[in-house]
């Protein structure tokens, strides 16, 4: 792994030694985010083959569609605080349970048939949700306040709207432009939990 | 006058008026009238005119139309007067003004026949209410005198309507449909009439016609506004459409000119772009297998369009919009067919559902299991290739009630059926029931009209619940859900016995609602476990319900209906009395026997043992025998059963022959002839033959009437011999009738007979043997196998017997009471091998072998003997007789005193042979009296002799000589001795060499002087001395030469004349046979001089060695190398 940047307050940039429930706490959540990592990568594979071609040809992109209060990590995300990064991590988890919700509900009409792809976006969507939370308690251990639960995040809201009112292939490509977020910001938090883990900074 | 009218109309339809071009002034209607009247009046009176009338009042005419002309232009002429309505109620009329007169100088227009018929006015255009049909005169006065006079007739008015104003035009663009709204404006027509609709639609920008559409309505003297819808091909969003419209009114009271009205002014419909959506339709549902088109709308340049992963070729559009086109899409899947345009820095898209429209419903039933609700199931066809908020929804509508329920749908589903209640209202029977289908493609639907009473199908009965009445009557009851008040239940019961035996009853049961059922159940059989379970239908049959769960009963004990079959055997001591007897069936138990009562009664006493418990089915009974009846009676807990009686003893029979039977399988069958003595029964008992008495294996009854049976007993067993006893019953008591001895099975005896050699002699050998017991027999004996041969013991050959071997002698004995062989024609002093087998129809036993060896025979020896001797006693005497009365003349001939040699044959021998022959030259006599002879050679290889005695030229064959080896034969001379001759061999010469004879004194044995130099020429090899009068032609090596010039030096002297070459054989007798040159001669035996056969014939090494045990005449005569 390499070496990540950023710091984590009021301890600086290093494996510190934390207290032996919040060691645990902090390993079984990277655990978790590297479990989801997989499943994220599932969870997309499942999404493509259900949308028909040309989605998962090769050379289909399309275009990221820009989701209010939810875009994907930044390249400057790296430089941040490491607790700005988890912060940042518990956010976009707080919002993708709804994103995925709203992607399954679609889903729901497209694909009826299609249970194994309807129960991967709903596991996925819970799955967000515990690993936001788990993220955000580890924030609370180490002294670092995550934002508090606000009000339903407006991806959630656009997303809604959008999949209402847009056609079906953008609600698709939506869909994946939402599966796709869901793993970034997985593994992003994978990434950044792994620097908190004692003895797995490389 | 129509043709006519026809090129007028060509005239005015091209200017969409009615025109007319006056010629003649003032009258130029009225001229036209007149040209026309004559003719109208011409076609009244035609059939009066003879046929040169027409050519007359065309003349007529033409001068009339010239006078007319020349009459107008001396007033002025008015031109081009049109007369239009719109409505047919008001004509506007306009003319142009004669040349020279202004139009304002108009004063007034006066029609001739109506009244007030003048108005004034000061232009050339006039409204007029319209005129009745026919011509009306028209005169235009002007203030300067001038006037114009017409004939206005209706028919030359041209009727053009309004031009008409659309209200709305609206368009849906999700579906590409063009909405039109208008008013027909009828109230301003007389009506009812007709009027006819042409709307077209342009295409921006290049305003291209894409539908040009005609419709007729009706006008009802009402303004009506009308609706018209076309879907375009291409979205609409993708380009700007036009539409405008144009009608025309067909009155038929109105006979003037109808005519279009104008285009109304275009309206457009066009669609303003958004930043979200740029490709269309949207998300659209077509049907499977059409064409569709599929637009971009871009502000920047579109790479490429596809479907799914095919690309398609990009129809330009304007600007940058551009399109694909599809052809016969195929069946989407799931979430439908993705269509992408690409751009330079977006991708854009939109999603296709193509699929069916619902397919009729099949199979569509409905029927009641409660009367409660109606089930109705269907089968939905044909996929539609449509799910989601796309897939057929069902209704179910009935239209006596007017109530609908619609089909809530499951995903899951796929094709199988699907069922949708209704709830049932009360006191409806008839039900009409139309199942709809409908999705975005289309609908269907499927109707069914049933009574709801015959269509019941009932659910499955509960709670079933059975309860005796008696040992043979149950009762069953159970619960059956729902309301069957009004009609009667058709209920099965089944009654299974012992998991075997199945029987249905039929029950017809009054309905109740929500109720229970209840039926008896009679004629069962007594302590019988007894399945049941039920099911039912209506009296008018639609289906059966399912089965309910099965209930399993035991019927309650009844007494049992016989007592148990019996049998009695006496003990061997005749002491005792066994009675037997069998357990009763169940289904004559009628219940579990507890225990039995046996007793036997006679005349003086009565035994009794009782309650005997079950298992046991046999007992013993210390009797005197004599006469008893024995009675065994069967228990239950219902009570006892009937007495079994049979008597004690058997009527005697002796008249009893045993015979013998074979069986099949585990089956024996058995007949005898009726006898109608026998009045009870047949009783066949049998048991294991090999078992002491009293022996009973089981027993069956046989009614009286029967002559056969078949036994069948697991017991029996292949190979066990058991005995079959038919008794037969009388009042008396029982008798034997049969003994049968049998077999199930015959199998092949497991031991061979043990036999032994009663006697042997020279030639014939006495065989006896035992019988086999019979568990060892194991079938009937059916004979033996007796095979022999020449044979010793541990001889490979003799140690089994081969079939067909030729050697075998075998003899099938037949007959089983023979129990000693004699086996006769055998030799003398051989060994035999004997076997015995024997065999039944299951197949040939085991044998038994033994090597007997039979005696020598003396006599024949003695003869052997005796007789060569006597005959060799008798040649010698004979010959002794002879040569004692023959010596002289033995000694002249054979040892005479001084050989003649003129006698001497020997010399003489070889002429006869040699004669004709170019390579052997004959030794001629000369005058002389040699004492001896010797021919020397000039060969290098000599000869060996072997033996002089028998050497003889005469016995070479000259044939096989020149062959093999023409250089040695040699040319003999016969001369004094002190004659030296040199004869050419040509033979010799022909090789390169010479062959030198050389006469010499036998006496002197030297060798001649003359010529010396030609003796150092000869090899020394070569012997200078006698030799008889023969030749061996046989190449030896230098060697052996010298040692037979020695040999020969030695027995220098007569030798007998014979050609060793005949006896060209190697005697391992002969001392010289082991040389292994094999051109060496040896001579072994002795034999005549002048045969070539050996007395003594060759011996032969491969003859087999001599048995020194037995004598023969050959060997009496052999004569063995080492005697």
């Amino acid at each position: 792994m390499s070496q990540r940047e950023g710091s984590l307050d009021p301890q600086a940039d290093s494996p510190v030694s934390f207290l032996p429930h919040l060691e645990a706490k902090i390993r079984q959540t990277h655990n978790l985010a590297r479990l989801l990592t997989k499943y994220a990568e599932q969870l997309l594979e499942e999404y493509v083959q259900q949308q028909g071609d040309p989605f998962g040809l090769p050379g289909f992109s399309p275009p990221r569609l820009s989701l209010a209060g939810l875009s994907g990590p930044s390249p400057s995300h790296m430089g941040l605080p490491l607790s700005e990064r988890l912060r940042q991590d518990a956010a976009a988890l707080d919002a993708l349970p709804g994103l995925l919700d709203a992607v399954r509900r679609r889903q729901a009409e497209l694909n009826p048939s299609s249970p194994r792809l309807l129960r991967n976006l709903e596991d996925a969507a819970r799955q967000a949700r515990a690993l936001g939370v788990a993220v955000e308690t580890v924030l609370a251990a180490l002294g670092s306040a995550a934002r508090g639960p606000g009000p339903e995040p407006a991806a959630t809201t656009a997303l809604s709207t959008a999949n209402n009112a847009a056609g079906i292939f953008s609600a698709k490509v939506l869909g994946l432009h939402v599966c796709g977020l869901y793993g970034e910001w997985v593994n992003r938090t994978e990434g950044d939990l792994s620097q908190l883990v004692p003895g797995d900074v490389a | 006058m129509s043709e006519s009218r026809v090129a007028e109309f060509g005239f005015f339809t091209k200017d969409r008026t009615a025109c007319f071009r006056l010629t003649a002034p003032h009258t130029a209607m009225g001229a036209y009238s007149w040209w026309k009247e004559p003719s109208w009046m011409v076609d009244s009176k035609r059939r009066r005119m003879t046929p040169n009338w027409p050519w007359l009042l065309s003349a007529l005419t033409l001068l009339q139309v010239n006078a007319v002309q020349a009459h107008s232009l001396k007033r002025g002429s008015a031109q081009d007067l049109k007369c239009t309505t719109k409505n047919m109620q008001v004509w506007d009329c306009t003319w142009t003004a004669p040349v020279g007169v202004s139009p304002g100088t108009v004063k007034e227009v006066c029609i001739k026949d109506r009244l007030n018929s003048c108005h004034r006015l000061e232009s050339t255009n006039i409204k007029i209410a319209a005129l009745s049909p026919g011509d009306h005169e028209v005169a235009i006065n002007y203030l300067n005198g001038f006037q114009s006079k017409f004939t206005l007739n209706e028919n030359d008015v041209s009727l053009i309507p309004d031009t008409p104003e659309s209200l709305d035009l609206s368009a849906d663009f999700s579906t590409s449909t063009l909405h039109l709204r208008w008013n027909d404006r009828g109230s301003a027509f007389p009506y009812p009439c007709n009027a006819t609709w042409e709307i077209k639609v342009l295409q921006n920008p290049s305003m291209e016609l894409v539908k040009l559409v005609s419709f007729n309505t009706t006008l009802s003297g009402r303004d009506i506004v009308h609706h018209w819808n076309w879907t375009s091909d291409l979205p609409l969003q993708c380009a700007t459409h036009s539409v405008g419209i144009r009608w025309y009114i067909d009155y038929n009271r109105f006979s003037g000119y109808k005519v279009w009205s104008d285009w109304s002014p275009l309206k457009n419909v066009s669609w303003t772009p958004n930043s979200e959506t740029n490709v269309f339709p949207q998300d659209k549902v077509i049907l499977a297998g059409s064409d569709i088109t599929f637009c971009c709308v871009s502000q920047t340049k579109v790479l490429s369009g596809q479907i799914g992963k095919t690309f398609c070729p990009l129809i330009h559009l304007y600007g940058e919009n551009v399109a694909i086109h599809i052809r016969n899409i195929s069946v989407s899947e799931n979430s439908g067919t993705n269509v992408v345009f690409t751009t330079e820095d977006n991708v854009y898209g939109t999603v296709v559902f193509a699929g069916y429209p619902p397919d009729i419903p099949q199979k569509l039933n409905c029927e009641t299991h409660d009367f409660k609700e109606i089930i109705c199931s269907w089968n939905p066809g044909r996929p539609t290739g449509l799910v989601g908020p796309r897939n057929t929804d069902y209704t179910l509508s009935e239209s006596i009630s007017g109530k609908s329920v619609p089909f809530k749908r499951f995903e899951t589903l796929t094709n199988e059926s699907y069922r949708l209640a209704f709830q049932m209202l009360p006191g409806q029977e008839i039900h009409n029931f139309t199942l709809t289908g409908r999705n975005p493609l289309g609908h269907a639907e499927s109707a069914v009209f049933i009574n709801i009473t015959e269509r019941v199908a009932p659910h499955v009965p509960v709670s079933l619940r059975v309860k005796d009445i008696s040992s043979t009557v149950v009762t069953l009851s159970w619960h059956l859900p729902g309301n069957f008040a009004k009609i009667n239940l058709l209920c099965q019961v089944e009654i299974c016995k012992a998991s075997s035996e199945r029987e249905v009853r039929n029950a017809t049961i009054k309905g109740a609602e929500e109720s229970s059922y209840l039926v008896a159940v009679d004629k069962l059989n007594p302590y019988t476990l007894y399945t049941f379970r039920v099911r039912c239908s209506t009296e008018t049959f639609w289906k059966w319900s399912k089965w309910s769960n099965e209930k399993r009963h035991l019927t309650t004990e009844a007494i049992p209906s016989r007592g148990p079959d019996t049998w009695r055997e006496w003990s061997s001591d005749g002491k005792n009395l066994i009675i037997y007897w069998k357990p009763l069936p169940i289904n004559e138990a009628n219940g579990k026997i507890l225990s039995y009562n046996v007793s036997c009664s006679s005349n003086e006493e009565t035994q009794s043992l009782s309650e005997i418990l079950d298992p046991q089915h046999r007992a013993e009974i210390q009797l005197e025998k004599s006469d008893y009846i024995i009675s065994v009676v069967a228990k239950n807990s219902a009570g006892s059963s009937p007495p079994s009686k049979i008597a004690s003893m058997e009527i005697p029979n002796d008249d009893i022959i045993v015979e013998q039977a074979v069986g099949m399988g585990k089956r024996i069958f058995l007949s005898w002839h009726p006898d109608p003595n026998m009045t009870c029964d047949y009783v066949i008992k049998w048991c294991n033959s090999s078992r002491s008495e009293p022996c009973l294996m089981d027993w069956i009854k046989v009614p009286s009437n029967s002559t056969k049976t078949v036994i069948e007993s697991d017991q029996f067993q292949p190979g066990v011999r058991y005995n079959f006893y038919l008794y037969g019953c009388t009042n008396q008591g029982y008798q034997l009738l049969r003994s049968i001895i049998g077999y199930i099975e015959e199998l092949a005896p497991i031991v061979a007979p043990n036999f032994t050699v009663e006697d042997t002699s020279a030639d014939s050998i006495l065989v006896k043997w035992e019988d086999i017991p019979v568990e060892e027999l194991r079938g009937f004996l059916r004979g033996y196998l007796f095979y022999f041969q020449k044979g010793e013991r541990d001889t490979p050959k003799t140690r089994t017997f081969e079939t067909g071997h030729s050697d075998i002698k075998l003899k099938n004995i037949t007959d089983i009471s023979q129990k000693t062989l004699r086996i006769a024609d055998l030799q003398g002093k051989t060994s035999y091998h004997l076997v015995l087998r024997a065999y039944t129809h299951g197949g040939l036993g085991p044998e038994k072998s033994m090597f007997v060896v039979t005696k020598e025979n003396s006599v024949g020896l003695i003869i052997a003997i005796l007789i060569p001797v006597a005959v060799a006693v008798i040649v010698g005497v004979v010959t002794s007789i002879l040569c004692y009365r023959k010596r002289e003349w033995i000694k002249e001939t054979f040892y005479p005193d001084i050989p003649n040699p003129e006698n001497c044959k020997a010399l003489q021998f070889q002429k006869s042979i040699c004669e004709g022959s170019s390579a052997l030259k004959t030794l001629e006599m000369n005058p002389c009296t040699p004492n001896n002879v010797e021919v020397l050679e000039s060969r290098s290889i000599v000869p060996k002799i072997e033996d002089t005695e028998i050497i003889s030229p005469v016995a070479e064959r000259p044939g096989e000589s020149s062959e093999a080896d023409p250089e040695n034969h040699v040319v003999v001379s016969y001369c004094p001795p002190i004659i030296e001759e040199e004869i050419a061999n040509p033979a010799a010469d022909e090789v390169g060499g010479t062959s030198q004879v050389v006469y010499i004194d036998v006496q002197s044995m030297y060798q001649p002087q003359a010529k010396p130099e030609e003796e150092q020429g000869i090899d020394p090899g070569v012997v200078a001395a006698y030799k008889p009068q023969m030749r061996l032609p046989i190449n030896s090596a230098v060697e052996d030469f010298a040692a037979a010039e020695d040999e020969a030096d030695k027995t220098a002297g007569y030798r007998p004349q014979a050609n060793v070459n005949t006896w060209n054989l190697v005697s391992p007798d002969s001392p010289r046979s082991t040389d292994s040159n094999s051109e060496i001669v040896s001579f072994g035996s002795p034999c005549s001089i002048n045969s070539r056969q050996f007395l003594i014939p060759p011996k032969d090494e491969d003859s087999p060695k001599s048995n020194g045990g037995g004598w023969s005449f050959t060997n009496f005569f052999q004569n063995k190398p080492n005697d």
